[in-house]
């Protein structure tokens, strides 16, 4: 069921996951379109989360914007001073940025990096999360993760995981989606697009997310005028999903868009994301085990159980 | 060595095979009405070393093709236009396997679907002598002159031109060189009132096994269904008459056809797209020749890796995982007579609303469930009689396991 509209501001939106906006020419929606988009959500009783472009919007889109129950996700770079404040989400495109961040309690902040970035500066991410209460950390190439670099992700999150214990034991819980958020899920938890949320672009056409608009205008799925059409819609379904269906590293995004792009099927993830979705909940396994040497934590959580594969496409033969 | 070749034929049979199919031409002296093939054309020739690189890709890497066996399947157009080009893939494939020690060396087929126009021809035949013990060929005779001609004609302008004299001459000499071969015939909605004189007479041309189906593409028109199940009870009374069901066989009827199929139990895939591999003349890998261009009305091709960077695995992962019940609809899964109803991953793919081959074509239901009521038909009667013959448990104790051609 639908839940969420997302509608992107502008071409130029701030990128908040794996696909990198390739827009640079501004094009702001249409006042008309945004508020029509606002009572479609109404209507239809979506919650709306808006994805902000760098630049200040007019003050009749704030006005329209303020008219009804949201959430702001922003870049870290958005010249508009005020919603930093008022902002749910902030993004950071860079490193450099995120160690010159300042950050407030309640706030989620994402980070997108490349794998040869986080394999080189991930250490910073250890000061972060003492001052943060939500840090999402997306790869935005995993589907060029090799061999050794798999190995290399290990040793990474073995040491972040290392902090973390530290940080819980001393009484914080900051979130590290990438850590913490398989200790906390009996269920998959993935990003949904085209199941619970969908995306209203500028040109008032809905897309799956806003990636699938970005990529290829001609990929909506309905527009204001003549509703919502999702065709296929069963694919964005777990139960449709032959690999994810049967896999417990409920932590993993499960991105539709990368998942099309890599394998060219919006339910089948790459032999990558799901390796490395299965070295967070391997990780995730070991730092529920280790914060509980210090005490009672997630008592209702049942422990992660062992497993000796970390791809389940390999264990087709079993389903 | 009946033993021998008893296990060989189980392995082609059983799909412990890899299928490699090479497309060594996109052209074809005929221009049939339901070939599939809407993008024939006289150019898309592959070149020997498109055919090498992919032969060297191949055998190179073994421990990407770890089937017990391999088909060399050759494919068109009509594959023997190019039959200098097979020869020399052939011998290659031959030395290669040899030398690299392959676990495929002495454990592999040529296969052939022709149109059998030049089967005679002098370097058909040279190519035939010489690999005769790893061939396999199956030539497509649709009938009787007059179904056969409906939709075989040749290619090009003026008035339409009939293939079935060029192609029945050479039956019996493949017949002496194949005696067990079988053939393929497709039934679109014009060919149905000439099903069951067609069969016959394949039979009658000696050919023991007629392999057989309707196209899955939206061809059906009102009524196709009742004419259908009409023809094919007519075939019935024939066959089962005739005691023809000794010795020959028919593809439409299958004992274990119109049962329901259990949702956990009965959830395996039909179609074998993504277990095979075909390479084209550009050198791009596709994961059934129904995914090349030239097969696909309304989608683009679906390429999974061409023969200088090899085959990217994530684009096979949605064929290694489909299930029948992820790409069906509800009434398809519990549909009371699921067994047996095929279909093809590239006509699924072609007709679906989305760039999916997760959506399953149904415009074979109608027809499906006639050739059902005809199966019911032919197998109560056949077993009628042999009870009162006192001959049922002699025929049930030989029946031959067939294995059906449906694509």
């Amino acid at each position: 069921m639908i839940e969420y509209l997302i509608i992107q501001l502008d071409d130029t939106s701030t990128s908040y996951c794996h696909y990198e906006n390739p827009k640079r020419k501004d094009n702001l929606i249409g006042l008309d379109t945004l508020k029509s988009g606002i009572l479609f959500a109404m209507k239809e009783n979506l919650m709306i989360q808006f994805v902000y472009p760098d630049y200040e919007l007019p003050s009749e889109y704030k006005e329209a914007i303020e008219s009804i129950d949201h959430s702001k996700i922003i870049s870290s770079l958005c010249e508009d001073e005020s919603l930093r404040d008022e902002a749910d989400v902030i993004v950071y495109h860079d490193w450099t940025g995120l160690s010159f961040g300042k950050f407030e309690a309640g706030k989620s902040y994402v980070l997108r990096t490349s794998k040869a970035d986080l394999f080189e500066r991930y250490l910073f991410v250890k000061d972060v999360l003492s001052k943060v209460t939500r840090l999402n950390i997306v790869i935005t190439d995993i589907e060029s993760f090799k061999e050794e670099d798999f190995e290399r992700y290990k040793q990474i999150l073995e040491t972040l995981s290392g902090c973390l214990e530290k940080l819980y034991a001393d009484g914080q819980s900051p979130q590290l989606n990438i850590l913490t958020d398989r200790m906390m899920l009996s269920t998959m938890n993935n990003c949904g697009a085209g199941e619970t949320n969908i995306t209203l672009a500028p040109n008032g056409k809905f897309y799956v997310c806003p990636a699938f608009y970005l990529y290829d205008e001609s990929n909506s799925i309905g527009s204001l005028a003549d509703g919502l059409d999702i065709k296929n819609k069963q694919l964005y379904k777990l139960d449709h999903a032959p690999i994810c269906s049967h896999c417990d590293a409920y932590q993993c995004k499960r991105c539709v868009w990368v998942n099309q792009k890599t394998t060219l099927e919006v339910n089948t993830p790459s032999h990558e994301q799901c390796v490395v979705a299965h070295l967070e909940r391997n990780a995730s396994r070991e730092l529920l085990q280790n914060i509980r040497k210090h005490g009672s934590f997630l008592p209702e959580q049942e422990e992660i159980k062992q497993i000796d594969y970390l791809d389940p496409f390999d264990k087709r033969e079993m389903w | 060595m009946a033993d021998l070749v008893k296990r060989q034929t189980d392995i082609w049979q059983s799909g412990r095979a890899k299928n490699i199919t090479f497309i060594v031409t996109k052209d074809c002296q005929l221009a049939c009405k339901y070939c599939y093939l809407v993008g024939k054309n006289e150019t898309e020739r592959m070149t020997w070393d498109v055919a090498k690189k992919a032969i060297d890709y191949i055998l190179s890497n073994e421990y990407l093709f770890k089937e017990e066996s391999v088909v060399w399947d050759f494919i068109g157009g009509e594959p023997f236009l190019e039959i200098d080009l097979i020869d020399k893939i052939c011998d290659y494939l031959k030395i290669q396997m040899f030398e690299k020690r392959h676990h495929w060396f002495d454990s592999y087929r040529f296969s052939f679907s022709t149109n059998g126009i030049n089967y005679n021809s002098e370097k058909v035949q040279s190519f035939i002598k010489k690999n005769h013990t790893h061939l396999s060929i199956g030539i497509t005779i649709d009938g009787t002159k007059k179904k056969h001609d409906l939709n075989r004609i040749w290619k090009g302008e003026g008035p339409e031109r009939g293939s079935y004299e060029n192609v029945v001459k050479n039956i019996p000499l493949w017949l002496e060189q194949f005696p067990n071969s079988g053939t393929k015939v497709t039934i679109s909605s014009a060919d149905i009132p000439y099903i069951s004189e067609s069969v016959l007479h394949l039979f009658d041309l000696g050919i023991h096994e007629v392999n057989i189906n309707c196209v899955f593409e939206n061809v059906w028109k009102e009524g196709d269904d009742k004419l259908f199940e009409d023809q094919l009870m007519s075939l019935a009374d024939s066959i089962i008459d005739k005691g023809l069901y000794e010795d020959y066989f028919c593809s439409f009827f299958i004992e274990s056809l119109g049962k329901p199929m259990d949702r956990k139990l009965r959830n395996e895939n039909w179609c074998g797209a993504g277990m095979m591999l075909s390479i084209d003349s550009a050198g791009n890998f596709y994961p059934c020749t129904r995914f090349a261009q030239y097969s696909l009305r309304e989608k683009k091709a679906w390429i999974i890796g061409n023969v200088n960077d090899g085959i990217d695995q994530n684009k096979l992962r949605p064929f290694l995982t489909l299930n029948r019940c992820t790409q069906s609809k509800e009434e398809c899964i519990d549909c009371e007579v699921a067994e047996g109803c095929a279909w093809c991953q590239g006509e699924n793919y072609d007709a679906a609303e989305t760039n999916t081959i997760y959506q399953r074509a149904t415009a074979i239901c109608k027809m499906h469930k006639a050739r059902v009521r005809a199966n019911n038909y032919y197998w109560n009667k056949l077993y009628r009689k042999l009870e009162l013959e006192g001959l049922r448990e002699e025929f049930e104790s030989n029946k031959k396991v067939s294995n059906p051609v449906i694509c």
